[in-house]
């Protein structure tokens, strides 16, 4: 028992006087209170404290069962409208989807790292058409281990070129630092073996980007076929400086048509090898993280809402809790007051 | 509902004496004292859906009424005296504290105490409630009670000793 439960020792005999004299209750009382309490009891109401205990944990599921709807709805439906997640999951799904499908004439942006299992195996690169003349390029860009990787990756692409039956068009090989380095080779493939080039170079390294341009060449060269025909009859039919210039003239045209036979003869391929690892673009979050992450947003907007409006309805709450103490503190007075003159 | 009417009856048995106790000493009136102790549980009964038991035990909460119904009844008495007090001067009527049990000089020195000093007296000593439950009934910390209960019976005794010399 603490100190302040005990009363004075001074007052003990007061103390006991009054115990020992406490009147009792009356009798009629104890019938008159009996038949009160006997009274069937008014149903239970909602008093304000109950209203709080339950509409505090009521508004807070709610909140949080709307930002969970809203989360796996964005999840399910990342395409639809609204949600966090849209931005990210599409882009994220185009280059890869390119990466792994690469389309004539498409490239695939520079930079993009391969994650999926089936992109670090050898590329595919789609197969020239047969009989038909066509301008055929192909660029490589693949990771190499360092700068000893890299000299010994370019010697290889080289030895993998002759074995082809390529050649070396130009080739930049340079060292900045000690660990990086880059490789700049071009090189021309015969178009009949482009692929097995392509497959083969892949094979050097980790591809990083990969991109393939074919342009037709058979309608110019179909052009420059029939020109030439046309003024072979007229040739033939000429004579003199007239036929000296349709000589030439057909000569050229010849030439032109030799030229395009042999640009579409081989296809040039670019192979750009690095010891750089390009930064890695942030991870596309899952569904399970777009969820979670547009909850959460949801959340977090909720309790902006619920703050913003706290802070406007503040100055009324200390009012209003101001005016109900003032209150209760005069009241409380007045009783005081009350009972010291009673 | 027929199980909390027969706890709420069961309360009333138990702290009847209480109440009455707690309002004769208010007022010391006998006849005022049941009234208002049979209207305190009438008031229980209707807020009875209200009481917590984390906040308080039935006792306190029964006396915190019945301070309430005690004040409503000094506040109209007050009114009615000073309007009487304004045409004539009534004799006092009232049935004094002593004639139920209390030995004359108690009485004369409980007379001579404001019903403030009564009540805490009362409360602390007659009905033996600790210090944090009789604070809440009079809306004050334990330690004011404490101290208001020494002034009180400082007071009292101080009456009593007069009232025996007498």
């Amino acid at each position: 028992m603490s100190p302040e439960t005990l009363i004075d020792e001074r007052f003990d005999e007061l103390v006991s006087a009054l115990r020992a004299e406490t009147p009792g209750t009356p009798q009629d009382l104890r019938e008159r209170v009996a038949g009160i309490t006997a009274t069937p009891l008014p149903a239970r109401r909602f008093t304000t404290r109950r209203i709080l205990t339950f509409a505090a944990p009521a508004i807070a599921g709610l909140s949080l069962a709307v930002a969970v709807a809203v989360g796996l709805n964005s999840a399910i439906d990342p395409g639809g409208s609204g949600g966090a997640g849209n931005s990210g999951s599409s882009s994220a799904a185009e280059p890869r989807a390119r990466e792994l499908a690469p389309q004539v004439g498409e490239r695939a942006p520079i930079g993009t790292v391969a994650t999926d299992s089936s992109a670090q195996k050898r590329a595919v690169a789609p197969i020239p058409t047969d009989g038909r003349a066509q301008d055929y390029n192909a660029s490589l860009v693949l990771l190499v281990d360092g700068t000893e990787d890299l000299s010994a990756t370019t010697q290889r692409a080289l030895r993998t070129t002759r074995r082809l039956g390529g050649y070396l068009v130009s080739v930049n090989y340079t060292t900045p630092e000690p660990v990086e380095g880059t490789a700049a080779v071009r090189v021309r493939i015969p178009v009949s073996r482009v692929q097995a080039a392509i497959v083969q170079f892949s094979g050097l390294g980790r591809i990083l980007a990969q991109d393939t341009r074919i342009s037709d060449l058979q309608l110019p060269l179909d052009e420059l076929t029939r020109q030439i025909r046309r003024l072979e009859r007229r040739a033939a039919a000429a004579k003199g400086a007239e036929r000296e210039r349709l000589l030439a003239q057909i000569a050229s045209l010849r030439r032109q048509r030799l030229e395009i036979n042999r640009r579409a003869a081989f296809a040039t391929v670019s192979l750009d090898l690095t010891t750089h690892e390009p930064k890695e673009p942030a991870a596309t979050p899952g569904r399970l993280d777009r969820a979670l992450g547009d909850a959460v947003g949801i959340l977090a907007a909720e309790l902006i809402i619920a703050a913003y409006v706290l802070i406007v309805a503040s100055p009324l709450l200390v009012l209003l809790a101001a005016a109900f103490f003032g209150n209760r503190a005069l009241r409380r007075h007045a009783d005081q007051q009350l009972l010291e003159r009673a | 509902m027929t199980t909390v009417t027969s706890s709420l009856a069961d309360v009333a048995r138990r702290h009847l004496d209480d109440v009455y106790r707690y309002v004769l000493y208010l007022t010391r009136d006998p006849h005022a004292a049941e009234d208002l102790a049979a209207e305190t549980f009438e008031r229980a009964v209707r807020l009875w859906h209200r009481f917590d038991p984390e906040r308080g035990s039935e006792r306190t909460w029964l006396c915190q009424i019945a301070r309430t119904v005690a004040l409503d009844h000094l506040r109209a008495e007050e009114r009615r005296r000073r309007r009487e007090e304004r045409y004539a001067s009534l004799a006092d009527q009232t049935e004094e504290l002593s004639e139920r049990s209390l030995s004359p000089w108690l009485q004369a020195a409980l007379g001579a105490l404001s019903a403030a000093d009564r009540e805490v007296i009362v409360l602390r000593v007659i009905l033996d409630l600790d210090p944090t439950s009789a604070g809440r009934v009079l809306g004050v910390t334990p330690t004011a009670c404490t101290t208001r209960l020494g002034r009180a019976l400082e007071k009292l005794e101080r009456n009593a000793r007069n009232a025996r010399v007498a």
